[in-house]
Protein backbone atom coordinates (compact mmCIF):
# COMPACT_ATOMS: atom_id res chain seq x y z
CA UNK A 1 0.00 0.00 0.00
CA UNK A 2 2.08 2.78 -1.04
CA UNK A 3 1.01 6.72 -1.79
CA UNK A 4 1.47 6.52 -5.45
CA UNK A 5 -1.31 3.98 -5.63
CA UNK A 6 -3.58 6.55 -3.87
CA UNK A 7 -6.03 9.16 -5.36
CA UNK A 8 -5.71 10.95 -2.54
CA UNK A 9 -3.56 10.92 0.66
CA UNK A 10 -4.55 12.76 4.01
CA UNK A 11 -1.66 12.81 6.42
CA UNK A 12 -3.31 13.07 9.79
CA UNK A 13 0.03 11.64 11.70
CA UNK A 14 0.54 14.84 13.86
CA UNK A 15 -3.18 16.07 13.64
CA UNK A 16 -5.14 16.93 17.08
CA UNK A 17 -8.04 14.81 17.70
CA UNK A 18 -10.94 14.71 16.34
CA UNK A 19 -9.51 16.64 13.07
CA UNK A 20 -8.70 12.78 11.57
CA UNK A 21 -12.16 11.76 11.98
CA UNK A 22 -13.15 15.30 10.45
CA UNK A 23 -11.03 15.50 7.62
CA UNK A 24 -11.49 12.16 6.67
CA UNK A 25 -15.34 12.14 6.39
CA UNK A 26 -14.51 15.64 4.61
CA UNK A 27 -12.51 13.25 2.18
CA UNK A 28 -14.67 10.83 1.70
CA UNK A 29 -17.25 13.01 0.86
CA UNK A 30 -15.65 14.56 -2.10
CA UNK A 31 -13.89 10.98 -3.38
CA UNK A 32 -15.23 9.47 -6.77
CA UNK A 33 -16.61 6.08 -7.28
CA UNK A 34 -13.27 4.58 -8.67
CA UNK A 35 -10.47 6.55 -6.41
CA UNK A 36 -8.99 5.71 -3.80
CA UNK A 37 -7.98 7.48 -0.35
CA UNK A 38 -5.02 6.99 2.22
CA UNK A 39 -5.27 7.84 5.37
CA UNK A 40 -1.93 8.00 7.26
CA UNK A 41 -2.75 7.72 11.29
CA UNK A 42 -0.58 7.06 14.61
CA UNK A 43 -2.71 4.20 15.37
CA UNK A 44 -5.79 2.16 14.72
CA UNK A 45 -8.96 4.19 13.67
CA UNK A 46 -11.66 1.87 15.21
CA UNK A 47 -14.51 4.48 15.20
CA UNK A 48 -13.64 5.32 11.38
CA UNK A 49 -13.75 1.45 10.82
CA UNK A 50 -17.74 1.82 12.29
CA UNK A 51 -18.29 4.98 9.96
CA UNK A 52 -16.66 3.44 6.87
CA UNK A 53 -18.71 0.54 7.29
CA UNK A 54 -21.91 2.49 8.18
CA UNK A 55 -21.51 4.24 4.57
CA UNK A 56 -20.70 1.50 2.23
CA UNK A 57 -16.85 1.60 2.16
CA UNK A 58 -14.16 -0.37 1.75
CA UNK A 59 -10.83 -0.63 3.42
CA UNK A 60 -7.33 -2.25 3.90
CA UNK A 61 -5.38 -1.67 6.59
CA UNK A 62 -1.64 -1.96 7.28
CA UNK A 63 0.76 -1.19 9.85
CA UNK A 64 4.15 0.20 8.68
CA UNK A 65 7.68 0.24 10.04
CA UNK A 66 7.54 3.21 11.40
CA UNK A 67 4.39 2.24 13.54
CA UNK A 68 2.31 4.79 11.17
CA UNK A 69 -0.94 2.63 10.62
CA UNK A 70 -2.04 3.22 6.52
CA UNK A 71 -5.61 2.82 5.82
CA UNK A 72 -7.04 2.58 2.28
CA UNK A 73 -10.52 3.58 1.30
CA UNK A 74 -12.60 2.93 -1.25
CA UNK A 75 -16.13 2.79 -2.36
CA UNK A 76 -17.74 -0.86 -2.04
CA UNK A 77 -18.39 -2.12 -4.93
CA UNK A 78 -22.13 -1.81 -5.61
CA UNK B 1 -19.98 19.79 3.74
CA UNK B 2 -19.76 16.29 5.08
CA UNK B 3 -22.87 14.16 4.77
CA UNK B 4 -21.40 10.94 6.47
CA UNK B 5 -22.29 9.07 9.54
CA UNK B 6 -19.24 8.07 12.28
CA UNK B 7 -19.75 7.35 15.76
CA UNK B 8 -23.08 5.59 15.58
CA UNK B 9 -22.02 2.95 17.95
CA UNK B 10 -20.24 4.97 20.76
CA UNK B 11 -22.18 4.79 24.08
CA UNK B 12 -25.47 6.74 24.68
CA UNK B 13 -24.58 10.59 25.85
CA UNK B 14 -25.97 9.84 29.09
CA UNK B 15 -23.51 6.60 29.86
CA UNK B 16 -20.31 8.44 30.59
CA UNK B 17 -21.55 11.78 31.64
CA UNK B 18 -23.77 10.53 35.04
CA UNK B 19 -20.18 9.72 36.42
CA UNK B 20 -18.82 13.08 35.70
CA UNK B 21 -21.79 14.91 36.72
CA UNK B 22 -21.76 13.14 40.23
CA UNK B 23 -18.25 12.77 40.55
CA UNK B 24 -17.88 16.66 41.40
CA UNK B 25 -20.35 16.28 43.85
CA UNK B 26 -18.51 13.78 45.91
CA UNK B 27 -15.03 16.56 46.08
CA UNK B 28 -17.82 19.24 47.15
CA UNK B 29 -18.49 16.71 50.18
CA UNK B 30 -15.33 16.02 50.89
CA UNK B 31 -14.50 19.91 50.98
CA UNK B 32 -17.53 20.20 53.27
CA UNK B 33 -16.07 17.20 55.74
CA UNK B 34 -12.95 18.92 55.50
CA UNK B 35 -15.04 22.43 57.09
CA UNK B 36 -16.81 20.35 59.16
CA UNK B 37 -13.95 18.46 60.49
CA UNK B 38 -11.56 21.08 61.30
CA UNK B 39 -7.61 21.10 61.98
CA UNK B 40 -8.68 17.58 63.84
CA UNK B 41 -8.70 15.40 60.56
CA UNK B 42 -5.16 16.12 59.94
CA UNK B 43 -4.13 14.83 63.35
CA UNK B 44 -3.12 11.60 61.53
CA UNK B 45 -4.31 9.61 58.50
CA UNK B 46 -5.68 6.77 60.60
CA UNK B 47 -8.88 9.61 61.80
CA UNK B 48 -12.69 8.66 60.63
CA UNK B 49 -12.53 11.81 58.86
CA UNK B 50 -9.21 11.24 57.52
CA UNK B 51 -10.59 8.00 56.10
CA UNK B 52 -13.93 9.30 55.05
CA UNK B 53 -12.52 12.22 53.29
CA UNK B 54 -10.31 9.85 51.83
CA UNK B 55 -12.89 7.47 50.53
CA UNK B 56 -14.61 10.41 49.18
CA UNK B 57 -11.78 11.50 47.14
CA UNK B 58 -11.05 7.87 46.03
CA UNK B 59 -13.99 6.06 45.41
CA UNK B 60 -16.51 9.45 44.83
CA UNK B 61 -14.45 11.12 42.53
CA UNK B 62 -11.98 9.28 40.83
CA UNK B 63 -13.33 6.02 40.50
CA UNK B 64 -16.37 7.32 38.68
CA UNK B 65 -14.72 9.65 36.66
CA UNK B 66 -12.51 6.61 35.77
CA UNK B 67 -15.10 4.52 35.41
CA UNK B 68 -17.16 7.02 32.80
CA UNK B 69 -13.69 7.41 30.80
CA UNK B 70 -13.04 4.25 30.44
CA UNK B 71 -16.78 2.91 28.94
CA UNK B 72 -15.91 6.04 26.63
CA UNK B 73 -12.31 4.72 25.62
CA UNK B 74 -12.79 1.52 24.92
CA UNK B 75 -14.90 1.25 21.98
CA UNK B 76 -12.65 4.26 20.62
CA UNK B 77 -9.40 2.69 21.53
CA UNK B 78 -9.51 -0.88 21.17
CA UNK B 79 -12.86 -1.12 19.31
CA UNK B 80 -14.45 -3.12 22.58
CA UNK B 81 -18.05 -1.81 22.96
CA UNK B 82 -19.75 -2.43 26.53
CA UNK B 83 -22.60 -4.70 26.08
CA UNK B 84 -25.55 -2.81 26.95
CA UNK B 85 -23.48 0.39 27.62
CA UNK B 86 -26.54 2.40 29.48
CA UNK B 87 -27.99 -0.17 31.39
CA UNK B 88 -23.96 -1.02 32.93
CA UNK B 89 -23.59 2.54 33.71
CA UNK B 90 -26.72 3.37 35.46
CA UNK B 91 -26.25 0.41 37.66
CA UNK B 92 -22.59 0.72 38.13
CA UNK B 93 -23.15 4.32 38.99
CA UNK B 94 -25.84 3.85 41.44
CA UNK B 95 -24.12 1.32 43.33
CA UNK B 96 -20.67 2.62 43.00
CA UNK B 97 -22.27 6.10 44.31
CA UNK B 98 -24.78 4.92 46.87
CA UNK B 99 -21.58 2.95 47.94
CA UNK B 100 -19.47 5.95 48.00
CA UNK B 101 -21.77 7.31 50.43
CA UNK B 102 -22.22 4.89 52.98
CA UNK B 103 -18.51 4.19 52.85
CA UNK B 104 -18.27 7.93 54.39
CA UNK B 105 -20.69 7.77 57.08
CA UNK B 106 -19.50 4.53 57.62
CA UNK B 107 -16.00 5.52 58.98
CA UNK B 108 -17.76 8.65 60.48
CA UNK B 109 -19.84 6.65 62.82
CA UNK B 110 -18.15 3.90 63.02
CA UNK B 111 -21.05 1.55 61.70
CA UNK B 112 -20.71 -2.45 60.90
CA UNK B 113 -23.85 -2.28 59.47
CA UNK B 114 -22.71 0.59 56.37
CA UNK B 115 -19.47 -0.96 56.12
CA UNK B 116 -20.70 -3.72 55.14
CA UNK B 117 -23.97 -2.45 52.95
CA UNK B 118 -21.00 0.45 51.74
CA UNK B 119 -18.72 -3.17 51.11
CA UNK B 120 -21.49 -4.60 48.98
CA UNK B 121 -23.12 -1.57 46.62
CA UNK B 122 -19.21 -1.06 45.89
CA UNK B 123 -17.98 -4.30 45.19
CA UNK B 124 -21.17 -5.52 43.21
CA UNK B 125 -20.99 -2.12 40.77
CA UNK B 126 -17.21 -2.90 40.41
CA UNK B 127 -18.05 -6.53 39.75
CA UNK B 128 -20.75 -5.72 37.00
CA UNK B 129 -18.32 -2.99 35.50
CA UNK B 130 -15.35 -5.35 35.50
CA UNK B 131 -17.24 -8.19 33.86
CA UNK B 132 -18.85 -5.82 31.41
CA UNK B 133 -15.63 -4.10 30.44
CA UNK B 134 -13.60 -7.26 30.68
CA UNK B 135 -16.50 -9.21 28.08
CA UNK B 136 -16.13 -6.37 25.52
CA UNK B 137 -12.43 -6.66 25.60
CA UNK B 138 -12.46 -10.65 24.65
CA UNK B 139 -10.87 -11.59 21.56
CA UNK B 140 -9.16 -7.82 21.69
CA UNK B 141 -5.89 -8.30 20.82
CA UNK B 142 -3.39 -7.32 23.43
CA UNK B 143 -0.49 -5.99 21.37
CA UNK B 144 -1.20 -2.95 22.28
CA UNK B 145 0.32 -1.14 25.35
CA UNK B 146 -3.12 0.57 25.86
CA UNK B 147 -5.11 -2.30 25.59
CA UNK B 148 -2.88 -4.29 27.21
CA UNK B 149 -2.82 -1.45 30.63
CA UNK B 150 -6.48 -1.68 30.41
CA UNK B 151 -6.67 -5.41 30.65
CA UNK B 152 -4.11 -4.77 33.89
CA UNK B 153 -5.85 -2.18 35.85
CA UNK B 154 -9.09 -4.49 35.33
CA UNK B 155 -7.15 -6.86 37.24
CA UNK B 156 -5.79 -4.24 39.79
CA UNK B 157 -9.17 -3.08 40.12
CA UNK B 158 -10.49 -5.80 41.27
CA UNK B 159 -7.47 -6.93 43.92
CA UNK B 160 -8.08 -3.15 44.97
CA UNK B 161 -11.72 -3.52 45.65
CA UNK B 162 -11.23 -6.96 47.06
CA UNK B 163 -9.18 -5.85 49.81
CA UNK B 164 -11.16 -3.19 50.11
CA UNK B 165 -14.43 -5.29 50.98
CA UNK B 166 -12.29 -7.44 53.05
CA UNK B 167 -11.35 -4.65 55.36
CA UNK B 168 -14.68 -3.24 55.58
CA UNK B 169 -16.11 -6.49 56.75
CA UNK B 170 -13.47 -7.03 59.01
CA UNK B 171 -13.83 -3.98 60.67
CA UNK B 172 -16.13 -5.21 63.21
CA UNK B 173 -14.16 -7.76 64.13
CA UNK B 174 -15.99 -10.67 63.21
CA UNK B 175 -12.96 -12.10 61.61
CA UNK B 176 -8.98 -11.80 62.26
CA UNK B 177 -7.62 -9.52 59.50
CA UNK B 178 -4.39 -8.04 59.99
CA UNK B 179 -5.73 -4.84 59.19
CA UNK B 180 -2.89 -2.55 59.13
CA UNK B 181 -1.10 -4.57 56.37
CA UNK B 182 -4.11 -4.85 54.47
CA UNK B 183 -4.79 -1.54 54.31
CA UNK B 184 -1.28 -1.22 53.23
CA UNK B 185 -2.06 -3.55 50.43
CA UNK B 186 -5.15 -2.21 49.54
CA UNK B 187 -3.77 1.13 49.51
CA UNK B 188 -0.50 -0.10 46.82
CA UNK B 189 -2.94 -1.60 44.68
CA UNK B 190 -4.96 1.12 44.35
CA UNK B 191 -2.98 3.52 43.52
CA UNK B 192 0.00 1.77 41.58
CA UNK B 193 -2.22 -1.48 40.36
CA UNK B 194 -5.28 0.05 39.57
CA UNK B 195 -4.55 4.30 39.03
CA UNK B 196 -0.89 4.57 37.84
CA UNK B 197 -1.68 1.33 35.63
CA UNK B 198 -5.03 3.15 33.87
CA UNK B 199 -3.29 6.54 33.78
CA UNK B 200 -0.29 5.26 32.04
CA UNK B 201 -1.92 3.32 29.38
CA UNK B 202 -4.72 6.41 28.56
CA UNK B 203 -1.63 8.42 28.78
CA UNK B 204 0.02 6.53 26.09
CA UNK B 205 -2.20 7.36 23.45
CA UNK B 206 -3.97 10.85 24.54
CA UNK B 207 -0.25 12.25 25.71
CA UNK B 208 0.99 12.19 22.21
CA UNK B 209 -2.87 12.59 20.99
CA UNK B 210 -4.05 15.94 22.41
CA UNK B 211 -0.40 16.95 23.28
CA UNK B 212 1.13 16.50 19.85
CA UNK B 213 4.13 14.82 21.78
CA UNK B 214 6.87 11.88 20.44
CA UNK B 215 5.21 8.78 21.39
CA UNK B 216 6.14 7.15 24.53
CA UNK B 217 9.06 4.73 23.91
CA UNK B 218 7.53 1.44 22.84
CA UNK B 219 9.88 -0.61 25.77
CA UNK B 220 8.43 1.43 28.11
CA UNK B 221 4.71 1.39 26.94
CA UNK B 222 4.66 -2.37 26.34
CA UNK B 223 6.29 -2.85 30.21
CA UNK B 224 5.18 -0.74 32.36
CA UNK B 225 1.18 -2.45 32.99
CA UNK B 226 2.29 -6.07 33.48
CA UNK B 227 5.28 -5.34 35.40
CA UNK B 228 4.11 -2.87 37.89
CA UNK B 229 1.12 -5.92 38.27
CA UNK B 230 4.13 -8.59 38.81
CA UNK B 231 6.53 -5.66 41.50
CA UNK B 232 2.73 -5.40 43.66
CA UNK B 233 2.04 -9.29 43.39
CA UNK B 234 5.14 -10.05 44.82
CA UNK B 235 4.93 -7.10 47.01
CA UNK B 236 1.81 -8.49 48.43
CA UNK B 237 3.48 -11.80 48.99
CA UNK B 238 6.85 -10.57 50.78
CA UNK B 239 4.57 -8.56 52.89
CA UNK B 240 2.07 -11.06 54.07
CA UNK B 241 5.13 -13.19 54.62
CA UNK B 242 6.97 -10.77 56.76
CA UNK B 243 10.28 -10.74 54.74
CA UNK B 244 10.83 -6.75 55.48
CA UNK B 245 13.69 -6.47 53.15
CA UNK B 246 12.04 -8.23 50.06
CA UNK B 247 9.37 -6.20 50.51
CA UNK B 248 10.66 -2.80 50.68
CA UNK B 249 12.63 -3.63 47.77
CA UNK B 250 10.06 -4.44 45.71
CA UNK B 251 7.86 -1.36 46.85
CA UNK B 252 10.30 1.01 46.25
CA UNK B 253 10.89 -0.67 42.70
CA UNK B 254 6.58 -0.12 42.01
CA UNK B 255 7.38 3.64 43.27
CA UNK B 256 10.34 4.16 41.24
CA UNK B 257 8.35 2.67 38.05
CA UNK B 258 5.44 5.07 38.67
CA UNK B 259 7.93 8.04 38.97
CA UNK B 260 9.85 7.03 35.79
CA UNK B 261 6.25 7.44 34.24
CA UNK B 262 5.83 10.78 35.43
CA UNK B 263 9.30 11.78 34.44
CA UNK B 264 9.23 10.44 31.40
CA UNK B 265 5.67 12.01 30.46
CA UNK B 266 7.23 15.69 31.39
CA UNK B 267 9.68 15.33 29.60
CA UNK B 268 7.59 14.21 25.96
CA UNK B 269 5.81 16.92 27.47
CA UNK B 270 8.96 19.48 26.97
CA UNK B 271 8.87 18.28 23.17
CA UNK B 272 5.21 19.08 22.70
CA UNK B 273 4.75 20.94 19.08
CA UNK B 274 1.17 22.44 20.50
CA UNK B 275 1.34 26.19 19.33
CA UNK B 276 -0.48 27.26 23.01
CA UNK B 277 -0.80 24.81 25.79
CA UNK B 278 -3.58 24.64 26.89
CA UNK B 279 -5.49 23.51 30.59
CA UNK B 280 -5.21 19.69 29.59
CA UNK B 281 -1.70 20.25 29.25
CA UNK B 282 -0.87 21.73 32.27
CA UNK B 283 -3.65 20.02 34.29
CA UNK B 284 -0.83 16.97 33.66
CA UNK B 285 2.02 18.59 33.92
CA UNK B 286 1.11 19.42 37.22
CA UNK B 287 -0.32 15.80 37.78
CA UNK B 288 2.84 14.58 37.08
CA UNK B 289 5.15 16.91 39.14
CA UNK B 290 2.81 16.03 42.22
CA UNK B 291 3.42 12.59 41.22
CA UNK B 292 7.19 12.74 41.06
CA UNK B 293 6.93 14.46 44.58
CA UNK B 294 4.34 12.04 46.21
CA UNK B 295 7.10 9.16 45.18
CA UNK B 296 9.81 11.38 46.67
CA UNK B 297 8.46 11.61 50.04
CA UNK B 298 7.24 7.91 49.93
CA UNK B 299 11.12 7.34 49.07
CA UNK B 300 12.56 9.84 51.56
CA UNK B 301 9.86 8.47 54.24
CA UNK B 302 11.03 4.29 53.78
CA UNK B 303 14.88 5.63 53.97
CA UNK B 304 15.14 7.87 56.83
CA UNK B 305 13.36 6.80 60.38
CA UNK B 306 13.37 10.51 61.20
CA UNK B 307 10.92 11.36 57.89
CA UNK B 308 8.79 7.93 58.78
CA UNK B 309 8.07 8.58 62.89
CA UNK B 310 6.50 12.47 61.35
CA UNK B 311 2.94 11.84 61.39
CA UNK B 312 2.51 14.31 58.35
CA UNK B 313 4.23 12.25 55.74
CA UNK B 314 1.67 10.13 55.15
CA UNK B 315 -1.03 12.91 54.88
CA UNK B 316 1.55 14.84 52.02
CA UNK B 317 1.88 11.79 50.39
CA UNK B 318 -1.73 11.35 49.63
CA UNK B 319 -2.44 15.12 49.42
CA UNK B 320 0.57 15.15 46.12
CA UNK B 321 -0.86 11.41 44.97
CA UNK B 322 -4.34 12.09 44.88
CA UNK B 323 -5.19 15.70 44.76
CA UNK B 324 -1.99 16.97 43.17
CA UNK B 325 -1.66 13.50 40.93
CA UNK B 326 -4.67 12.06 39.97
CA UNK B 327 -7.50 14.61 40.83
CA UNK B 328 -5.34 16.97 38.03
CA UNK B 329 -4.66 14.58 35.72
CA UNK B 330 -8.59 13.50 35.53
CA UNK B 331 -9.92 16.96 35.66
CA UNK B 332 -7.81 17.65 32.69
CA UNK B 333 -8.71 14.54 30.88
CA UNK B 334 -12.62 15.73 31.60
CA UNK B 335 -12.04 18.85 29.55
CA UNK B 336 -11.22 16.40 26.39
CA UNK B 337 -13.32 13.56 27.01
CA UNK B 338 -16.47 16.20 28.04
CA UNK B 339 -16.23 18.52 25.04
CA UNK B 340 -15.60 15.21 22.48
CA UNK B 341 -18.64 13.69 23.61
CA UNK B 342 -21.05 16.67 23.50
CA UNK B 343 -19.05 17.00 19.74
CA UNK B 344 -19.57 13.31 18.64
CA UNK B 345 -23.26 12.66 20.01
CA UNK B 346 -23.80 16.12 17.74
CA UNK B 347 -22.03 15.10 14.55
CA UNK B 348 -24.55 12.08 14.66
CA UNK B 349 -27.82 14.24 15.33
CA UNK B 350 -26.40 16.27 12.32
CA UNK B 351 -26.50 13.19 10.03
CA UNK B 352 -24.79 15.81 7.88
CA UNK B 353 -26.77 18.24 7.19
CA UNK B 354 -25.94 20.27 10.09
CA UNK B 355 -22.36 20.00 11.53
CA UNK B 356 -21.44 19.62 14.78
CA UNK B 357 -19.39 23.07 16.06
CA UNK B 358 -15.73 23.11 16.98
CA UNK B 359 -15.40 20.80 20.15
CA UNK B 360 -13.59 24.47 21.58
CA UNK B 361 -16.62 26.06 21.99
CA UNK B 362 -18.33 23.43 24.09
CA UNK B 363 -17.02 24.51 27.41
CA UNK B 364 -15.36 28.24 26.91
CA UNK B 365 -11.29 28.13 27.97
CA UNK B 366 -11.88 30.83 30.55
CA UNK B 367 -13.77 28.97 32.45
CA UNK B 368 -11.58 26.27 31.80
CA UNK B 369 -8.44 28.18 32.96
CA UNK B 370 -10.62 29.50 36.28
CA UNK B 371 -11.55 26.22 37.44
CA UNK B 372 -7.99 25.01 36.77
CA UNK B 373 -6.50 27.68 38.66
CA UNK B 374 -8.97 27.25 41.49
CA UNK B 375 -8.04 23.63 41.81
CA UNK B 376 -4.08 24.60 41.91
CA UNK B 377 -5.00 27.14 44.62
CA UNK B 378 -6.65 24.29 46.56
CA UNK B 379 -4.08 21.74 46.24
CA UNK B 380 -1.47 24.51 47.54
CA UNK B 381 -3.71 25.22 50.39
CA UNK B 382 -4.17 21.23 51.14
CA UNK B 383 -0.44 20.68 50.99
CA UNK B 384 0.46 23.63 53.31
CA UNK B 385 -3.18 21.99 55.86
CA UNK B 386 -0.99 18.74 56.17
CA UNK B 387 1.78 20.61 57.65
CA UNK B 388 0.14 23.71 59.78
CA UNK B 389 -3.65 22.48 59.81
CA UNK B 390 -4.29 24.93 62.35
CA UNK B 391 -3.35 27.58 59.85
CA UNK B 392 -4.96 26.10 56.16
CA UNK B 393 -7.66 23.92 56.94
CA UNK B 394 -10.04 26.58 56.80
CA UNK B 395 -8.89 28.14 53.51
CA UNK B 396 -8.52 24.38 52.15
CA UNK B 397 -11.58 23.33 52.89
CA UNK B 398 -13.12 26.39 50.84
CA UNK B 399 -10.71 26.54 48.24
CA UNK B 400 -11.65 22.62 47.73
CA UNK B 401 -14.83 23.60 47.52
CA UNK B 402 -14.82 26.43 44.85
CA UNK B 403 -12.75 24.20 42.25
CA UNK B 404 -15.23 21.73 42.63
CA UNK B 405 -18.20 23.62 42.23
CA UNK B 406 -16.50 25.47 38.71
CA UNK B 407 -16.01 21.86 37.52
CA UNK B 408 -19.69 21.12 38.34
CA UNK B 409 -20.35 24.56 36.47
CA UNK B 410 -18.16 23.39 33.80
CA UNK B 411 -19.20 20.20 32.86
CA UNK B 412 -23.49 20.94 33.09
CA UNK B 413 -21.88 24.12 30.55
CA UNK B 414 -21.49 21.48 28.30
CA UNK B 415 -24.93 19.59 29.10
CA UNK B 416 -26.93 22.68 28.54
CA UNK B 417 -24.63 23.68 25.34
CA UNK B 418 -25.39 19.99 23.58
CA UNK B 419 -29.09 20.64 24.85
CA UNK B 420 -29.26 24.02 23.15
CA UNK B 421 -27.51 22.23 19.82
CA UNK B 422 -29.81 19.12 19.77
CA UNK B 423 -32.96 21.67 19.44
CA UNK B 424 -31.52 23.29 16.86
CA UNK B 425 -30.65 20.29 15.10
CA UNK B 426 -34.22 19.38 15.69
CA UNK B 427 -35.50 22.37 14.22
CA UNK B 428 -33.98 22.06 11.12
CA UNK B 429 -34.01 18.51 10.22
CA UNK B 430 -37.22 16.97 9.47
CA UNK B 431 -36.68 13.65 12.01
CA UNK B 432 -36.12 14.02 15.49
CA UNK B 433 -33.26 13.66 17.00
CA UNK B 434 -32.75 10.75 19.53
CA UNK B 435 -29.91 9.99 21.08
CA UNK B 436 -30.62 11.08 24.98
Amino acid sequence: MTKKRADVVLDARQMEAPEPMVQTMEALDSLGRSETLLVLLPREPYPLYRALELNGFAWQTERLPDGTVAVLIRHQAP
Amino acid sequence: MQALLSFDQSPPFAAPLRFFLTAPLFAILASLLLLWSGPELFASRWTPAALALTHLITVGFLLQVMLGAMLQILPVVAGANVPWPLAIARLVHLAVGLGALLLAAAFLGNQPLAFRLAAALIGSGVAVFVLAAGHSLLGVSSADSTIRGLKAALIGLSVTVTLGMLLATALDGSFELPLMQVTSIHLGWGLGGWSAVLLAAVAFIVVPMFQMTPAYPEWFARRFAWTMLALLSLWSAADIADWQEPAALLASAAVLMVAAFAGLTLQLQRRSKRARVDATQRYWSMAMLCTLAACAVWLAASAFPAIAERHEWPLLCGVLALNGGLMSATSGMLYKIVPFLVWSHLQNLGRGRVLAPNMNKVIAGKAIDRQMYAHFVALALLLAATLWPGWFVYPAGLALLASNACLLRNVLRAVWFYRGQRLKIEALTPRPATSS
